[in-house]
């Protein structure tokens, strides 16, 4: 009998020496984060869909792990003029804006950021950079409070991996009129890319941030790990919007996980359109009384996309509020995966959770599957939640048609009625439009 | 017996149930569970080779399984399981005639109303003590039009073709790990077969009772409720209160025909250091319906999902589930519809209450297959917390693989309102009659649709339990 135990998730790839050549030049205390974090990864169990949060995705079918090398961490120059289209095109959309950030194939070639802003103290950076120049701001939150590699997995992968992302500063008191805009773009197919964004909202500041990823079709499965630390201290109003428009073989994995302190305001919004498969993990917690939490998402596939939510609503302190709304629109032989938990923790008094997830199929091919859950173990709490399956209503249709529509555009129109409502309750100058002009481009694409 | 006086006068305000009668039987078992066993149940039954080999193969499912790692905590039913006795046969021969049960029995099955609710309107009853029907009996017009209500074990005695045509059919044996184990060791339990076209105006009942310290109960009951016949079956549970912990694992199949309406309800009032492990199972045809109706008050800790799998057209499922979790006690209850045929429709409501330390956790499955068009499902739940200490659970889980289908779930958590209660007590109420008239106002959809007994003593049993809550 042989003692070498094959340790799940480790390939030719992705290995303890891919790790260590990762902490080169890094500091003593990153170093071992990413040590101990691949520790983590060994010792957990690759998810299989006897684990209720991996119950509808079986990533032994989904993810190619041994197929994947590990992406370039080499740096393009800043030169718009040699960007991809498509990434130029996004770029074009999003000139107003606090600052800009953009990663090609997980590194990070151009930044910039109004003058008067980086004044007040505002920092918009690449990761790596924050990590030579601010380190006492990112060993604090750093995989810590927000995700720690012990959340899972892909968690302990990412913290053992990423190449570099997004550092996203604010002081006490500044409030930004305008988003900061991040466009990712990832042109390398057969590639495994690890990235983190870290954005820390001091007490009373106000900022929105726009993320979003893509990427033409690609020739071969490419991963694109995320993970998403946001931490809105005592006050402060951070929205978070991820939008995600990549090609073909993508599989796209989104971690994160939003900290609420006292009285702050922390609105997320994740909108997936394109990608193969997508995973998002988005675990919202509630620390202190008066927190306020509006998570919205919105998905719409066709083809064979797999779509699969995971959100938690965690009240870890009373006198909070969350309130989640997710919607998708399924096509072909599209799947969505919707499964959320409210959880409210003991003595969280005075909780008012709400969470919502409906699914339209447009075609007899199409799968929702919904699980919404509650965990409730304090008494005075307001909680629901609720779920819809269904299909196009015949009457808004008929309506459409009776006014001389085509069946056609009846049924976009509808479509693009329903999965408005989420774009229209986070009003963010240039997303709403944008978001809208990818949804009506898919749906035109189908006649 | 002085000994029951005591223990009666002790338990009287919380489980009025508790008192325990001498422990008598004509044969048991070993405690624990292993093949030998399996074969003295089959041997003391006199049964055919193919059930003593449908019991084996059960046997080695059962052991093939792992302990469910979900819903409630397993983890000390294992000893338990080694300690318990699987069969405990109180007497020889099951009665027909209520006069020839034997006294203590009779005493027991007395105090918990049974010949009472004979005479009054009942078209049959039966009765479990420990592991065997003891008494059986259907009104004789009943009895006339071909009505079979009987022990599980005269089932297979009497009427062996009807019987294995259906046995096992509608739940299998490897579907969970007790619904396996059940299949292994079951014994008790009752056979009903309702002709084509029969209606039966008035409910068959039966009534399980666990006397036996250390005991487990695994009841079998399987119906076939014929073409366009109508039937409503009873059952309610009680056991006495041990400090050791005893079992409960029914496994119980229907099949509604064509056309058929029926209705199962239960009440279960098992003592406090039960585990109540039941899997329960409707088939329901073209345009039938099946209506559970869930009664969880007592139990350790209760582990039921009630499902209706909808395998033809225009078949319709009902779930109505009830659950109270007072201290130390979870009850993991719901019930799973599955929609496998067109224009078939499903609601589920379910109510629950959790107080002092317990808990109440809904888990539902809502399935509807690629083809059964028109499919159409509402799930409600409600949940009312006591006070903080009490904790209550969601977890439905809602699979849809038909475009044409129409589906809702929704699920509310509250607990009693400030404004509630302040109106109640202006109008003159003290602060535990209003408490008490708010959760009575709560279960009331579900209560109303009890027979007249059982609505009164869930009512009886709510205001109980409320008393000393507030505050």
């Amino acid at each position: 009998m042989s003692d070498t135990k094959t340790i799940e998730g480790v390939t030719d790839a992705i290995n303890r020496e891919a790790v260590q050549a990762r902490t080169a030049g890094e500091p003593a205390w990153l170093a071992s984060r990413r040590m101990h974090a691949w520790e983590v990864y060994e010792d957990t169990p690759m998810p299989t869909t006897r684990l209720e949060e991996w119950r509808y995705t079986d990533l032994t079918e989904k993810l190619l792990l041994d197929s994947l090398h590990l992406g370039s961490v080499e740096a393009r120059p800043d030169d718009p003029s040699t960007f991809p289209a498509g990434l130029r095109q996004a770029m074009d959309e999003d000139r107003e804006a606090s600052g800009h950030l953009v990663l090609i194939d997980g590194a990070v070639v151009h930044t910039d950021i109004r003058e008067d802003l980086s004044g007040k103290g505002v920092i918009l950076c690449s990761l790596r950079e924050a990590v030579e120049k601010h380190p006492e701001l990112v060993e604090t939150h750093l995989a810590t409070a927000a995700v720690p590699p012990e959340e899972g997995k892909f968690q302990a992968l990412n913290a053992a991996l990423w190449t570099d992302g997004v550092f996203f500063y604010v002081p006490r008191g500044v409030r930004l009129d305008l988003p900061v805009r991040v466009t990712r773009w990832i042109s390398e197919s057969g590639a495994a890319f690890f990235s983190r964004t870290l954005i820390v909202a001091e007490p009373t500041s106000q900022v929105s941030y726009v993320d979003e990823i893509l990427s033409d079709d690609l020739a071969a499965q490419t991963l694109t790990s995320s993970a998403v630390e946001v931490i809105t201290q005592d006050g402060a109003q951070v929205q978070y919007v991820a939008v995600q428009r990549m090609g073909r073989n993508a599989f796209y994995l989104s971690q994160q996980r939003t900290l609420a302190y006292r009285d702050s305001t922390l609105d997320t919004l994740n909108v997936n359109l394109g990608g193969s498969v997508t995973r998002v993990d988005l675990n919202a917690r509630l620390m202190g009384p008066g927190a306020n939490s509006d998570m919205l998402g919105l998905y719409f596939g066709d083809a064979d996309q797999h779509f699969d939510h995971n959100t938690s609503q965690d009240h870890v302190a009373g006198h909070a509020n969350s309130d989640l709304l997710y919607k998708g629109a399924l096509d072909e032989g599209s799947r969505a995966v919707f499964r959320g938990v409210i959880r409210v923790h003991e003595g969280a008094q005075q909780t008012d959770a709400y969470q919502t997830n409906r699914n339209l199929l447009l075609s007899d091919e199409a799968r929702a599957d919904s699980l919404p859950n509650l965990e409730i173990a304090a008494d005075d709490v307001k909680c629901s939640h609720g779920a819809t399956v269904g299909q196009l209503d015949e009457e808004s249709l008929f309506y459409l048609m009776s006014r001389g529509l085509p069946q056609a555009k009846a049924e976009r129109l509808v479509v693009l009625g329903f999965l408005g409502e989420v774009l229209s309750r986070l009003p963010l100058g240039g997303v709403q439009e944008k978001v809208t002009r990818a949804i009506e481009e898919k749906l035109a694409s189908h006649g | 017996m002085p000994k029951n006086e005591v223990i009666q006068g002790l338990d009287l305000d919380t489980y009025k149930y508790g008192f325990v009668d001498e422990e008598k039987h004509v044969f048991r078992t070993r405690p624990g569970l292993d093949e030998d066993v399996v074969r003295q149940i089959s041997a003391h039954k006199d049964e055919p080779q193919w059930m003593l080999d449908f019991r084996l193969k059960a046997l080695k499912i059962y052991e093939s399984k792992p302990m469910p790692k979900w819903g409630g905590d397993l983890t000390h039913l294992q000893d338990t399981l080694e300690e318990i006795y699987f069969y405990v046969k109180p007497q020889d021969k099951m009665e027909h005639s209520w006069d020839d049960v034997p006294e203590d029995i009779k005493n027991t099955f007395e105090r918990l109303g049974i010949p009472e609710a004979e005479q009054k309107i009942l078209a049959g009853v039966g009765a479990q003590y420990e592991s065997e029907m003891v008494y059986h009996s259907l009104k004789e017009e009943w009895e006339a039009k071909g009505v079979i209500f009987d022990s599980i074990e005269d089932g297979l005695r009497n009427h062996p073709e009807l019987f294995r045509k259906y046995f096992g059919t509608v739940i299998p044996t490897a579907d969970n790990k007790f619904s396996a184990m059940n299949s292994a060791v079951w014994s008790g339990g009752s056979f009903v077969y309702i002709p084509p076209g029969v209606e039966l105006d008035t409910p068959l009942q039966a009534y399980f009772r666990v006397n036996q310290e250390r005991m487990g109960q695994f009841e079998r009951t399987l119906i076939i409720a014929g073409e366009g016949s109508r039937a409503h079956y009873i059952e309610g549970c009680t056991a006495p209160v041990y400090s050791t912990e005893s079992f409960h694992s029914g496994v119980i199949e229907i099949v509604v025909e064509k056309d058929a309406h029926f209705r199962y309800t239960t009440i279960q009032n098992w003592s406090n250091n039960m585990y109540n492990l039941v899997t329960q199972r409707a088939l329901v045809h073209e345009n039938a319906t099946m209506e559970w109706l869930d009664g969880n008050l007592g139990s350790k800790l209760t582990m039921k999902y009630p499902s209706c799998y909808l395998v033809g057209e225009g078949a319709h499922g009902n779930i109505l589930s009830i659950a109270y979790a007072g201290d130390g006690q979870h009850q993991d209850t719901g019930g799973k519809v599955v929609h496998a045929a067109p224009r078939t429709t499903s609601s589920i409501v379910s109510k629950s209450i959790s107080k002092g330390t317990g808990r109440a956790s809904y888990r539902g499955l809502l399935k509807v297959h690629d083809g059964a068009t028109g499919a159409k499902s509402n799930v409600e739940c409600d949940a009312l917390l006591i006070n903080e200490t009490a904790k209550t659970d969601t977890y439905p889980y809602i699979e849809i693989d038909e475009k044409t289908a129409s589906i809702g779930h929704e699920a509310t958590v509250s607990k009693v309102g400030d404004e509630q209660l302040f109106y109640l007590m202006s109008r003159g109420m003290s602060e535990e009659e209003a408490m008490a008239m708010i959760v009575r106002g709560f279960i009331e959809p579900i209560a109303k649709e009890l027979p007249l007994e059982y609505a009164v003593e869930l009512n009886r049993l709510i205001e109980l339990e409320m008393e000393g809550s507030v505050g």
